[in-house]
């Protein structure tokens, strides 16, 4: 298991979330919601590019696929269990992952960014052109859904959101992170880091490179996709912005901030991001400005991202009160 | 000469030139992905910076009192001005050189978002555009058939761009040296070639080709928000459609890609940028050096 | 070495089969060889007729100049290549182009001339790595790895034969050049493998180190399971120390494949070895 006192900082984060609810103002709640999508998505996005290596540039393609799912299940079909367009998302996701992954993962490095990207751009315009199907860049409606079977007919969707979707939110993120702990924990998972450092000598260590590698976009794939329904849930709708390049962009951006070396990194990030987005929003237009500055500063001077320095900072702590402790290395 | 035909040739034109302009751009991303090995995704930004510059530049000479004719000067005079954001972007660039390529292309990604907010900032949300001003230069019409001569103009331009290019890497002893970075980083430095002025010439060069074809597209086209982060995606396609660091390359991928979206605007409207990122795919998994790229992947 | 095999109770092993066109008398017990086989790249013939074996017990060396065809030749042993003629076998079963992963399934580990390790992981993670593919454990998802006794237990003994136990925790990249090539041999002996390919071991290594390497290398195999080892090495002292049989390669054809007395007292071939041996 985690390191003690980092299983308490867990503890005590995940505590401190659940009671926003309950301390803050709905709309803080409500501004967290597409925070856990994002962490979800992230978890998965990280597996593939801090433990598999592999920087895709058009992961924003599976929240696409996990929203418009949502949009079919839900609106078209008319099945509003949240919980059967989760298994929809996920399986929508798997299906796309599979042939995508196969086709992609033959490739490292840019190669494999650029083939990502342009997955997700073609997926755009086919979301955008046809318009008949998919609504084009008006999108598709994503009614409200059933948590558990209950309507919550008494709470308006500002009060759900903030409410039982939010708990929802929080349980599900953090199961999809134990999932996570433990694939990157497994032996699967050392075969993946095997690869990424040495792919040559993994394969000769009896590591099935291109299989693991597949593997590993396939589990993003579906996390994405359960991101995605949560983002459709919040916002209602599945538009093909979501798929655009420049969200994959973000998706980075957030992996890159919170420090992808580091297993809540990402889910850092995606805190870090949500609540900076919203104070700079509120702040000045030009915050698109001020985020690619961070992103320039964080790449620049803080290639760990917050969550390494979060853990450089607390190793050092650590050592002034006992400094006869071994300073373990931070596990990737 | 019949409406088909004149048809057929007014889709055409407007392919090559489209073509024109994505090889300007495409050029100026081989050359620093072929010497610095970095994937520049701001080039729409630089591309939608001699844009907007452009038209700026353009309105204030014009209402000064210079003369319409004076157009294409002034259009490449503004791309010009505007490579000045090159240097000391490249000298940020310069802090994640030793870094994984990530960091780099997330560096240029920053840079991508930093610019659309000077953008909205400077220009506004709303797309600008010149008033058909390059049609001083008239139209060239053969029967019914007829294309501004400004567009031919900038097609000329282009070849001559690309021929100067070609020149510039292969006779001059600063293109062999950067051709000779490009090939074998640690063996140029080894013989004294210096990297780091290079490198800055090589972005700065990259960023003017950038500038130049934005500023060139403006009198036919409206500069917009949009711009930057759309036409990535193009002359990303063209780069790996040629092959990634090929000047040749550059210049075949760019009438391709040219060519397939005016071809489709005929054919099937609706297919018009997803036959391109086909066709990427397509290459990418068939032969990911491209049609003129070198085998090593 | 020993020349019974130390218990294999591994459930990937295979009893060596006949294929179908041997000829009638010959039963062997080769683990590994090849049969007339050549290699050409396009015009360039870089290996041409070449048949060699190695049996359960055997210590055998591979020399000769840079671009005799070692490399190929290597690649070729170990799957990465398909002859342009002729066979592979190993254990029986033809291995052309099967490439590495299936072979360090089925009992073959390759160690590299230039150090490969892996940076990130730590010393115990990189003979993880190659224990879990020889405990079939690749596919689980869902068990934590640092739970696995049966792993745990594993990696420390590997560690301790080679004497890395007090750097199990250390991160690769921080490891001394010396600890880097013990740990990658390490790791290939994690495999379990019943042949091991060693690829230049020594190279990189101060004179006055590579008996001590190669020393540890040879006492590491008489405790594991190893029953062959094909060394590709430039230094004739060693091959000299430790071979059953020396090949000689010279521009792509077998020159001479003999026991180390033979070997050495033909003038011709030492010669060819030798005297033409350019840049170590």
């Amino acid at each position: 298991m985690m390191r003690g006192s980092a299983l308490l900082l867990v503890a005590i984060a995940t505590l401190s979330l659940g009671l926003v609810p309950i301390l803050a103002p709905p709309f803080y709640a409500n501004l967290l919601v597409p925070f856990y999508g994002y962490a979800i998505a992230l978890l998965g996005f990280n597996l593939l590019f801090g433990y598999a290596g592999l920087l895709s540039f058009g992961h924003a393609l599976f929240l696409g696929i996990g929203a418009y799912a949502a949009a079919v299940i839900a609106g078209i079909w008319g099945i509003k269990e949240f919980e059967v367009v989760l298994v929809g998302a996920a399986l929508a996701g798997l299906a796309a992952a599979l042939p995508l992954g196969w086709l992609a993962v033959r490739y490292t490095g840019i190669f494999f960014g650029m083939l990502t990207l342009a997955f997700g751009m073609l997926a755009h315009s086919i979301l955008f052109k046809f318009y008949h199907l998919t609504g084009g860049d008006s999108g598709m409606r994503i009614p409200r859904m059933r948590l558990f079977g209950l309507e919550f007919a008494a709470y308006n969707k500002i009060e759900l959101l903030a409410g039982p979707f939010y708990y929802y939110c929080l349980t599900l993120s953090v199961l999809a992170a134990f999932l996570m702990w433990r694939i990157v924990r497994s032996p699967f998972g050392l075969h993946l880091r095997s690869l990424r450092d040495n792919a040559q000598k993994a394969e000769y260590l009896g590591v099935r490179v291109r299989q693991f590698r597949l593997a590993a976009f396939t589990i993003s794939g579906i996390y994405g996709a359960i991101g995605g329904a949560i983002l459709g849930f919040r916002t209602g709708l599945a538009d093909p912005e979501l798929v655009y390049w420049t969200h994959s962009g973000h998706l980075v951006f957030m992996t890159v901030l919170g420090g992808f070396s580091n297993f809540l990194g990402p889910v850092v990030g995606a805190l870090a991001m949500t609540l900076l987005q919203d104070q700079l929003q509120s702040l000045t237009q030009y915050w698109r400005f001020v985020l690619g500055a961070i992103l320039a500063l964080v790449v620049i001077f803080l290639p760990r991202g917050l969550a390494g320095l979060a853990s450089d900072v607390g190793l050092r702590l650590g050592r002034r009160w006992a400094p006869s402790a071994a300073g373990a290395r931070d596990t990737a | 000469m019949s409406a088909a035909t004149s048809a057929f040739g007014n889709i055409l034109i407007g392919g090559i030139f489209h073509a024109a302009v994505l090889f300007l751009v495409a050029a100026g991303l081989q050359l620093v992905f072929g010497v610095q090995k970095i994937v520049n995704l701001a080039c729409g930004s630089f591309y939608a910076l001699g844009a907007y510059f452009a038209i700026t530049f353009v309105n204030f000479a014009l209402s000064a009192g210079l003369p319409s004719w004076t157009l294409l000067a002034l259009l490449l005079i503004a791309g010009l001005l505007m490579a000045a954001v090159g240097p000391p972007i490249e000298r940020l660039l310069r802090t994640v050189y030793d870094r994984d390529e990530s960091f780099q292309l997330l560096l240029t990604f920053a840079l991508v978002l930093m610019f659309q907010d000077v953008f909205r900032f400077v220009w506004g949300a709303n797309p600008r555009s010149l008033d058909n001003v390059h049609l001083i230069y008239g139209k060239w019409a053969v029967g019914d058939f007829s294309v501004p001569v400004y567009n031919l103009m900038v097609i000329g331009a282009a070849l001559i761009a690309a021929f100067l290019i070609g020149l510039f890497l292969r006779r001059t002893n600063f293109g062999r040296m950067l051709r000779a970075t490009a090939e074998n980083r640690a063996m140029a430095e080894a013989l004294g070639v210096n990297v780091r002025a290079i490198y800055a010439a090589v972005f700065t060069l990259g960023t003017l080709l950038g500038t130049i074809g934005g500023a060139l597209v403006v009198p036919t086209a409206a500069a917009s928000l949009d711009m930057a982060v759309e036409f990535v995606i193009e002359a990303f396609a063209v780069v790996v459609i040629g092959g990634l660091g090929s000047m040749p390359g550059a210049l075949a991928g760019a009438l391709l890609v040219g060519l397939i979206r005016a071809g489709s605007l005929v054919v099937y409207p609706e297919f018009e940028i997803l036959a391109i990122y086909l066709i990427v795919i397509g290459v990418l998994l068939l032969k990911p050096s491209g049609l003129f790229g070198k085998p090593a992947a | 070495m020993s020349s019974q095999p130390t218990g294999n109770a591994s459930s990937t092993a295979r009893e060596p089969r006949k294929p179908p066109h041997w000829p009638a008398d010959g039963v062997t017990t080769s683990l590994i060889e090849t049969r007339g086989v050549s290699k050409s790249y396009g015009a360039v013939r870089a290996l041409e007729d070449v048949s060699i074996s190695v049996r359960e017990g055997e210590f055998v060396s591979i020399v000769g100049p840079n671009g005799a065809g070692k490399t190929t030749l290597v690649n070729l042993l170990t799957g990465l290549l398909v002859p342009t003629q002729g066979e592979v076998y190993f254990k029986g079963r033809n291995i052309a182009g099967v490439g590495p992963v299936a072979l360090a399934t089925r009992g073959m580990a390759r160690t590299f001339q230039l150090v490969e390790i892996f940076p990130q992981l730590t010393v115990a993670e990189t003979i993880a790595a190659a224990v879990v593919t020889r405990q079939g454990k690749r596919w689980r998802l869902l068990s934590v790895l640092l739970e696995d006794a049966e792993i745990a237990t594993r990696v420390a003994e590997v560690a301790s034969i080679f004497g890395l136990s007090s750097r199990l925790a250390t991160v690769s990249h921080l490891l001394s050049q010396g600890e880097k090539k013990l740990l990658d041999v390490a790791s290939a002996f994690a495999l379990e493998p019943q042949l091991i390919l060693l690829d230049e071991p020594t190279s990189g290594v101060s004179t006055s180190e590579k008996h001590t390497l190669m020393k540890t290398l040879v006492d590491a195999t008489r405790t594991a399971s190893v029953e062959a080892i094909i060394l590709v090495e430039h230094d004739m002292d060693l091959v000299a120390s430790y071979s059953h049989r020396i090949v000689a390669l010279s521009e792509g054809r077998v020159l001479a494949d003999l026991p180390p007395d033979q070997f050495f007292a033909d003038p011709l071939i030492t010669n060819v070895v030798v005297g033409r041996r350019g840049g170590s």
